[in-house]
């Protein structure tokens, strides 16, 4: 069966109903003809305000609704592409609802948060289309614990075989055994290298140092680099698949404070404009 | 073909024993693999085990599938009893095939699937949510932090909340909700938002408007009851702030036009005609033209419309393009700006003055043989006096050429004579004074001079009829010949035939309507709407006669 991804939920169902909301909004926008120029205070202004803080509102609404495994209302599938297209739609609504009036104040703080959250959005829209597909290319008929458990078997058998090396190539070994890292800090995760990997250190020093082996230790010392081989390879799809799940994270830990940030700007907009009415 | 497969048992367990059969036995972590080595480190087809006068185990070859990424190694070796070979964590080794079978594999599992607790340890943050990032936390740190300082410091103040010194003095008060630049000449209020903005929730009031703008007119008089005729209207509904720095104002049409549409409709004794639109619906224009009866004001088309200025200035004959006869230097060619000068706003003209604009031609000298002096401009009494006085002077004291020309017969002033003069020399030289005085009087006021541009009343004493040049003609309109500075006088004044004072040379709505459109825009015109020409406050009708303004104190209040 073909997969159908969350932009094509439903042939489009969202995506029309995105285009019809955001070309309903720009028609009476172009339509309308303001006292003095368009903004926020004018009826149009009220509408497509009041239309967009609903949607904030909906938008928002997303999170509790995709954890409510018991509801009926609708798929999340369904939720989600209507949350990414509706999402868009609203960046159209509430341009026109600012009439492009924008300052250093808190209506403009909003308006800011709200694309950016949107920004953040369509960033992890667009690595949930992309890095579902790369992972399982990465992965192949492994898990990441497979992997784990290969490389455990690697270090019992290199660590066994290097014993019978020189001092300096079983450091290497051994430092690589006992030092090489998956994961740990963000920066590892995100980018999927360690700079500072031990064992990608021991393939690069042993060219130097193992060259200088000769006769018996030299057929040791090449089948020690093998596995050391074998096991870098392993470490870089495992590292690249940790980057593929913090990628898949990452846009979140900006996309919901933001969005919450918003909710709390949006908030003090509308209660300043009507204090200050 | 028959095999027997022996799965070693761990410590202390027996071994198991299966029967599988077929040309060729798949190894793998497949369950449908005939030989089944349950453990992840094995690929799901890891290789395959083939009869060759023997069994042979065959891993990484062509035929094997060839998108497993797990690690293989390439080989072909043949499984014989006692020589075993690792396949992952296994060792497979061959056995003598007992009675029945074509052979037999015996299975061990050397390493149990684990991993080392450093190795472990070391590799136990695999993802964001494992390093504690927050991302819950964060957001309501976010959304409390944009609430305090957005909404609850800044709404202080109006309030009334305890923080409201707060609010006023760390800076990020209600400042942060101007949604706009205020006009200029509100900017020195703009961070007292109290001073517009006096009650929570409520609309900005008239009455914080007119704290200053107190002198503001209402668009009628107050015997058309403005009050009641624009209920509901604020200042707010046309003029709103936080728009930029230029104007508050709307300057749509549909305002007026919701009412002079059908004025009457809204307003029985309105004077007005009805407008809806300066390029398809405007009435023609009213001049204001004054006589001794004060201002009217007379529409244009509706008649012929003359001046009555009580004097003669043919426009035809000083703007001749040959020029016009002039005492100083011959013929003078004249333009508009010759006479008509722009006042200090350049909006405007002077009013025309007989000393600047006309003296230099028309000078009012009476007995030009004789001297060069002028009788005085204004009244003809001053003149009578004037002319009396030269000539008595002349008869008293005149040299004999001066008398001779002046008079008309040879002679010199009765005090220059030899002796004390008799009584009838005294009496001949008086009425000879006299009698050239009238005679010169009667000539400059009837004939040569006065008469010239003035209606002249002769009896019983010389009179001249009052002047009533008009000097606003659309005292209402807000034109600014400024603005118009590029466009020839004559476009819309045409004087270049007029041979009458009386003429009137201001232009019809069709002249401006060559160049101005309607409020909607037109090619190659100038959009148009009322307040382009015309003000909605009328400075003569207080907005609240009632006002009273609450005083310095709020003016200088807190914020």
């Amino acid at each position: 069966m073909r997969h159908y991804s969350i932009l094509e939920y439903a042939k489009f169902r969202w995506f029309k109903a995105a285009v019809l909301l955001s070309t309903i909004a720009a028609a009476l926008y172009l339509w309308h003809e303001p006292p003095i120029k368009p903004y926020g205070g004018t009826w149009l202004g009220y509408a497509l305000g009041t239309t967009g803080a609903l949607l904030i509102l909906w938008l928002l609404w997303y999170g509790i609704r995709k954890r409510s495994y018991k509801s009926t209302t609708g798929t999340v599938q369904g939720w989600l592409s209507a949350h990414v297209y509706l999402g868009a739609a609203l960046v159209v609504i509430v341009t026109l609802h600012t009439g492009f009036e924008l300052g250093w104040n808190v209506h403009t703080l909003a308006y800011v948060l709200m694309l950016l959250v949107v920004a953040s959005g369509f960033y992890g829209v667009f690595f949930y289309l992309r890095v579902p597909g790369a992972m399982t290319q990465n992965l192949g008929e492994d898990t990441l614990d497979s992997m784990l458990l290969r490389l455990a078997d690697l270090d019992r058998d290199v660590r066994e075989k290097a014993l019978s090396l020189p001092d300096d190539l079983f450091a290497l070994v051994d430092r690589s055994v006992a030092g090489t890292r998956l994961g740990g800090s963000i920066v590892r995760l995100v980018s999927g290298r360690d700079p500072a990997c031990p064992t990608a250190a021991a393939i690069d020093a042993w060219a130097t140092i193992g060259a200088k082996l000769k006769g018996e230790p030299a057929k040791l010392g090449k089948d020690v680099y093998s596995l050391l081989l074998e096991k870098h390879e392993l470490l870089q799809r495992a590292r690249r698949d940790l980057r593929h799940k913090a990628l898949l994270d990452l846009w979140l830990y900006v996309h919901v404070p933001l969005a919450f940030a918003l909710l709390a700007a949006l908030v003090a907009h509308v209660v300043a404009v009507f204090i200050y009415w | 073909m028959k095999f027997l497969v022996i799965t070693k048992g761990g410590p202390g367990r027996p071994a198991t024993k299966k029967t599988v059969s077929g040309q060729i036995l798949r190894v793998g972590r497949n369950a449908s693999c005939e030989i089944h080595l349950p453990d992840p480190r094995i690929a799901l087809e890891q290789g395959m085990i083939m009869f060759r006068d023997g069994l042979v185990y065959v891993e990484g070859e062509i035929g094997t599938n060839t998108l497993s990424t797990t690690r293989k190694k390439v080989r072909s070796v043949r499984l014989s009893p006692g020589e075993p070979i690792d396949v992952g964590p296994y060792r497979l080794e061959g056995a003598p095939a007992p009675p029945g079978y074509d052979g037999a594999v015996q299975i061990e599992l050397l390493r149990p699937a684990g991993v080392a607790a450093d190795l472990a340890s070391r590799t136990s943050q695999r993802t964001l949510a494992s390093l504690g990032l927050p991302k819950r936390w964060a957001a309501w740190a976010m959304a409390i932090g944009v609430a305090v300082v957005f909404l609850a410091i800044p709404a202080g103040r109006v309030l009334d909340l305890p923080w409201k010194d707060v609010a006023q003095t760390s800076g990020v008060g209600d400042r942060f909700w101007n949604p706009g630049p205020l006009i200029l000449a509100h900017q020195p209020i703009e961070s007292r938002c109290a001073a517009c903005h006096e009650v929570a929730f409520e609309h900005v009031k008239d009455g914080a408007c007119l704290e200053c703008h107190k002198a503001i007119g209402h668009h009628v008089a107050a015997e058309m009851k403005p009050a009641s005729l624009f209920e509901g209207a604020r200042c707010t509904s046309c003029h709103r702030e936080h728009k930029g720095t230029k104007t508050t104002h709307r300057d749509d049409d549909a305002f007026c036009v919701a009412c002079h549409r059908d004025i009457r409709a809204r307003f029985q004794p309105a004077a007005s005609m009805n407008v809806s639109d300066f390029a398809k619906d405007h009435p023609a224009f009213r001049l204001t033209l004054v006589d001794e009866s004060g201002p009217k004001r007379v529409r244009q088309g509706a008649g012929p419309i003359v001046e009555k200025s009580s004097l003669a200035f043919p426009h035809a004959t000083h703007l001749d393009p040959r020029g016009i006869r002039s005492p100083l230097d011959g013929r003078a060619k004249l333009e508009c700006k010759s006479c008509h000068q722009p006042d200090a706003s350049r909006r405007m003209f002077e009013p025309m003055s007989m000393t600047k604009h006309c003296q230099g031609c028309h000078n009012l000298q009476f007995e030009p043989a004789v001297t060069t002096r002028e009788v005085p401009h204004g009244k003809p009494a001053d003149a009578v006096t004037v002319i009396e006085e030269f000539y008595a002077n002349l008869a008293l004291k005149g040299v004999p050429d001066s008398f001779q020309k002046a008079f008309g017969v040879p002679g010199e002033g009765l005090l220059r004579r030899v002796g004390e003069p008799s009584t009838a020399e005294r009496q001949a030289a008086l009425a000879l004074a006299d009698r050239k005085a009238k005679k010169v009087t009667q000539e400059l006021f009837e004939v040569r001079v006065c008469k010239t541009c003035h209606d002249v009343g002769v009896a019983p004493e010389w009179k001249i009829a009052p002047i009533g040049v008009n000097h606003r003609w659309m005292p209402r309109a807000q034109f600014d010949h400024r603005m118009h500075a590029q466009t020839a006088c004559a476009d819309c004044h045409d004087v270049a035939k007029s041979k009458r004072s009386a003429d009137v040379a201001m232009p019809t709505i069709t002249a401006c309507r060559e160049c101005h459109g309607g409020s909607k825009p037109a090619e190659k015109k100038i959009t148009s709407n009322c307040l382009l020409c015309h003000g909605f406050h009328d400075a003569e009708s207080p907005w609240d006669p009632n006002f009273k303004p609450k005083g310095s104190a709020r003016a200088a209040g807190s914020r």
